[in-house]
């Protein structure tokens, strides 16, 4: 597939290169839920002493990831609703290895090559895995057809893979060697924003000789570093089997859980946006205190603290503390206090729009400072096309929007409302300011959960003809 | 402005849930937020949002038909200005009896009909007539559809459409000379001098080139001919219509596909003697064609519009050429001095044909994909 659509937002407050360190803080909040996890499984006790790299907590529904204590400390069950907190923080050695004889039982359990997924998923590196399709955790026993690794993130603002490699190239080929290890002979497609960069030369010089690594140059547009549309790109079949895909950070994890055999608890993410004093990287742990964060960078007071970025991150809830274990990013937009007189008939020199609407269409591109502001009244689809215009994967949102007001279920699922990446591109350019990414989300879990449960259904049904047909057997044997 | 917003405030209660006048709340609404841009904030992600609006879309499509309506008060004088008052007036009281059973917002649509359509009607047409055309095409061809956005005929060549129909000799007999001085009706001329209450008619370049009168090109650009208020400076069309593509309110695809077929077939028809102009040569008469009557304003800004043309671009391509096909057709083989009216009404009921068609092939396409 070519790439299509896409559409760079201008939001002011791009993160410098730079990063810096956060202080360590004494209490850690460690938050149970995150984007694709909820640690159920709790593995400590109220007040009991953890080491850095220790399991706190196991997500049961996703194969066991675990949250590691990302610091030595003492645990605080009931502290917090929702929260793991840990006390009396101190930045003690890490858990250095992992239990001898515990290894030669899993060597036995699972063979030499399961090792290498063991101590991926238990020292926190598997949680940077996703698969390419449904962006949910892969399995980490299951074989994929091929690894993505994409060193772009494009998304406003999320941290840059440029950031995370600065200094570390060595540990990132180091990395992808590891990941290949995890394979036999699918690919591993390196995707970088310029193949002929000196980053990618030196990449190439450092892993020439590893056949398996293909690389591919993509232009560096939201939401062309996504996992599903990387894929398409890339002409990977869903039924050939899965696709794993990574970014940098997560090839550093591994690299830092199969070589060094350490737990990955440092993460370096972003913090940018209108409303964000100095927008930098910074390096933090899990479960650091937001509101340490917020007192050092957040100008205003009345601002949307949101992990992850502008177009698809979630606002930040008021009774969450700290960090989640996979925060990329904070991004901070100021709320809108102000009503403009006679707004829309403004002529808009300070106006970033996605058609020349505006007289800044006479000026070189910019970033605006946006705010939280709908900006508009909801309004009937005028089909004005923006919206399948921007569109990355090539569904024609509109129509399904126009599918899903009628209540036309089955008619979205044609139209392929699953290949949608929730990237909201569609969303942000409507000038009816339809929440189209919502509703097309809703729609696809709405259709998945119905195919599931017709599956089900089918299932019970094949069982109960079975048995049905086993008594029968028995019954004639009988006579 | 500070002031203004607490009026606003102080008077929102009137209009909410157990005021007095609960049920002009669409129409308050609408008022409050041509002032002052709404305080709605983003719920969730995206949270944040490009600053286009329907009410800048529908702007940029009257900024756009600016320069002819100023054409129209120029030539054929401040009657128009009459004209589009009663239109928007009429209109409105449509649109927002509308919105007041409907318990909906007023939408901004209507006031893209509102100037558009004095600007298609002739310049001394009754106004009585002017407000009944626009009333009618605001309540056939949008609301009983369901209102903005789920239309299927353009309202104001709906009003049109009715008005040619129903008083065919009223409409014909409308069309006045325009002002020959050089400050046009500019000095408050209720119609430009000549021309009394009982003005004289004069027939359009079309009409008058079946009789084989032909109006000059030049006079055709500029627009000092007779024809409906705003359809007669080619130039001031096609600036505004420029503009309008610029913005990406109007997509070209429709405008190219339609002034393209339109071209090449009246060239070909002029090339095989099918059809005579009193211009030599090929360039010459096919520009005149393009000029004369409501084609190029026809092509800019009313098949342009987004609701009632089709979605998909390939849509918007054959969307277009049965357009321009079909004003051909009629120029040139029927009774009908006029086409782009009928050409468009009719483009406006394929579009949805047309675009379920492509969109059939492309979800074949898409559901190939693994
Ligand atoms: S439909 Fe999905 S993939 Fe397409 S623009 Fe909207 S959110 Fe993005
Ligand atoms: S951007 Fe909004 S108004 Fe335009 S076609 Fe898409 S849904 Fe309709």
């Amino acid at each position: 597939m070519r790439l299509i659509g896409g559409y760079n937002i201008p939001l002011e407050g791009k993160p410098e290169h730079g990063i810096s360190v956060m202080p360590e803080s004494d209490v850690l909040y460690l938050p149970l839920r995150s984007r694709r996890f909820t640690f159920d499984e709790l593995s400590v006790k109220e007040g009991q002493r953890v080491n850095g790299g220790d399991i706190l907590a196991k997500d049961t529904d996703n194969y066991g990831v675990p949250l590691l204590a990302p610091r030595a400390g003492r645990v605080r069950l009931k502290a917090r609703d929702g929260h793991i907190v840990l006390e009396e923080v101190a930045l003690l050695e890490e858990r250095a290895d992992m239990a001898e004889e515990k290894m030669e039982h899993i060597e036995q359990e699972m063979g030499a090559a399961g090792i290498n997924r063991y101590k991926l998923l238990t020292l926190g590196a598997w949680q940077f895995f996703y698969d390419a399709y449904s962006g949910r955790l892969p399995d980490p026993l299951g074989t994929p057809q091929a690894i993505i690794v994409s060193t772009v993130s494009l998304e406003p603002f999320v941290v840059r893979g440029d950031v995370q490699l600065h200094k570390r190239l060595l540990n990132f080929t180091r990395g992808l060697e590891q990941l290949q290890s995890l394979l036999e002979y699918q690919p591993i497609y390196l995707v970088m924003p310029d193949i002929k960069s000196n980053l990618a030369n030196l990449v190439r010089d450092q892993i020439r000789g590893y056949a398996w690594v293909k690389m591919l140059e993509i232009p560096l547009t939201y939401p062309y570093d996504d996992f599903g549309i990387l894929a398409r790109r890339l002409g990977l079949k869903r039924n050939k089997g899965p696709v794993w895909a990574v970014r940098t950070e997560g090839v550093l994890a591994a690299d830092r859980a199969l070589t060094m055999t350490k737990p990955c608890t440092v993460r370096i993410i972003s913090i940018g946006g209108t409303g964000v004093q100095g927008p930098t990287h910074i390096k933090a742990v899990p479960g650091y205190p937001l509101e340490a964060i917020r007192y050092k960078y957040v100008l205003e007071p009345a601002a949307r603290l949101i992990n992850g970025g502008a177009l698809t991150g979630e606002a930040v809830r008021d009774d969450t503390l700290g960090l989640d274990a996979e925060c990329r990013g904070l991004t901070v937009i100021p709320e809108l206090q102000e009503r403009e007189f006679l707004g829309f008939a403004r002529p808009g020199w300070d106006r970033s729009c996605y058609v020349p609407c505006y007289l800044s269409s006479l000026r070189k591109p910019f970033r605006e400072r946006f705010t939280s502001g709908l900006r508009g009244e909801a309004r009937p689809c005028v089909s004005c096309g923006y919206c399948d215009e921007v569109c990355p994967a090539g569904i024609m949102p509109s129509l399904i929007h126009k599918y899903l007001y009628r209540d036309l279920t089955e008619e979205a699922d044609q139209a392929r409302v699953d290949l949608c990446v929730e990237c909201g591109l569609c969303s942000y350019v409507c000038p009816s300011k339809i929440d189209l990414r919502k509703q097309l989300i809703d729609a696809k879990d709405l259709i998945a959960k119905e195919k599931e449960e017709m599956r089900q259904e089918q299932l019970r049904q094949e069982e109960a003809r079975k048995q049905e047909e086993a008594r029968r057997q028995s019954e004639e044997k009988s006579e | 402005m500070k002031w203004l917003l607490k009026i606003v405030e102080a008077v929102r209660p009137t209009f909410e849930e157990g005021g007095k006048l609960r049920t002009f709340k669409p129409i308050f609404e609408a008022l409050e937020h041509f002032l002052f841009s709404p305080s709605t904030r983003t719920l969730g992600a995206p949270h944040v949002r490009d600053p286009m609006d329907l009410k800048r879309f529908m702007s940029m499509a009257i900024i756009s038909v600016v320069p002819c309506a100023f054409a129209a008060l120029y030539f054929f004088g401040w009657r128009f200005l009459a004209m589009v008052v009663v239109s928007y007036a009429a209109g409105l009281t449509v649109e927002a009896a509308f919105a007041i059973v409907r318990k909906e917002g007023i939408n901004e649509g209507f006031f893209v009909t509102g100037i558009l359509f004095p600007l298609i009607m002739p310049p001394n047409l009754p106004l009585w007539m002017v407000g009944l055309g626009v009333a009618f095409g605001v309540l056939i061809g949008k609301e009983l559809f369901g209102g903005t956005g789920r239309n299927v005929f353009n309202p104001a060549l709906v009003g049109r459409c009715f008005l040619a129909l129903a008083y065919p000799k009223a409409m014909s007999q409308s069309y006045i000379e325009p002002s020959g001085d050089l400050l046009g009706c500019l000095l408050f001329k209720w119609l430009p001098s000549g021309s009394g209450v009982d003005a004289v008619t004069v027939a359009t370049p079309l009409s008058a080139a079946k009789g084989g009168v032909m109006a000059s090109t030049s006079h055709m650009l500029l627009g000092s001919i007779s024809g409906s208020a705003g359809e007669t400076s080619a130039i001031l069309i096609i600036l505004g219509g420029v503009f309008l593509l610029f913005t990406r309110v109007a997509n070209w695809r429709t405008v190219v596909s339609i002034l393209g077929s339109f071209i090449i077939l009246t060239a070909a028809l002029i090339a095989s003697g099918a059809t005579k102009v009193g211009i030599d040569g090929l360039c010459g008469p096919v520009v005149w064609h393009l000029f004369a009557g409501g084609l190029l304003f026809g092509a800019f800004f009313m098949a342009t519009d987004p609701v009632t043309s089709p979605t998909t671009n390939p849509g918007k391509w054959i969307y277009g050429m049965i357009i321009g096909t079909v004003t051909v057709l009629i120029r040139n083989f029927t009774g009908y001095v006029e086409g782009v009216t009928f050409a468009i009404l009719l483009g406006n009921i394929i579009a949805p044909i047309l675009d379920e068609a492509i969109i059939e092939v492309r979800i074949r396409r898409l559901r190939s994909e693994g």
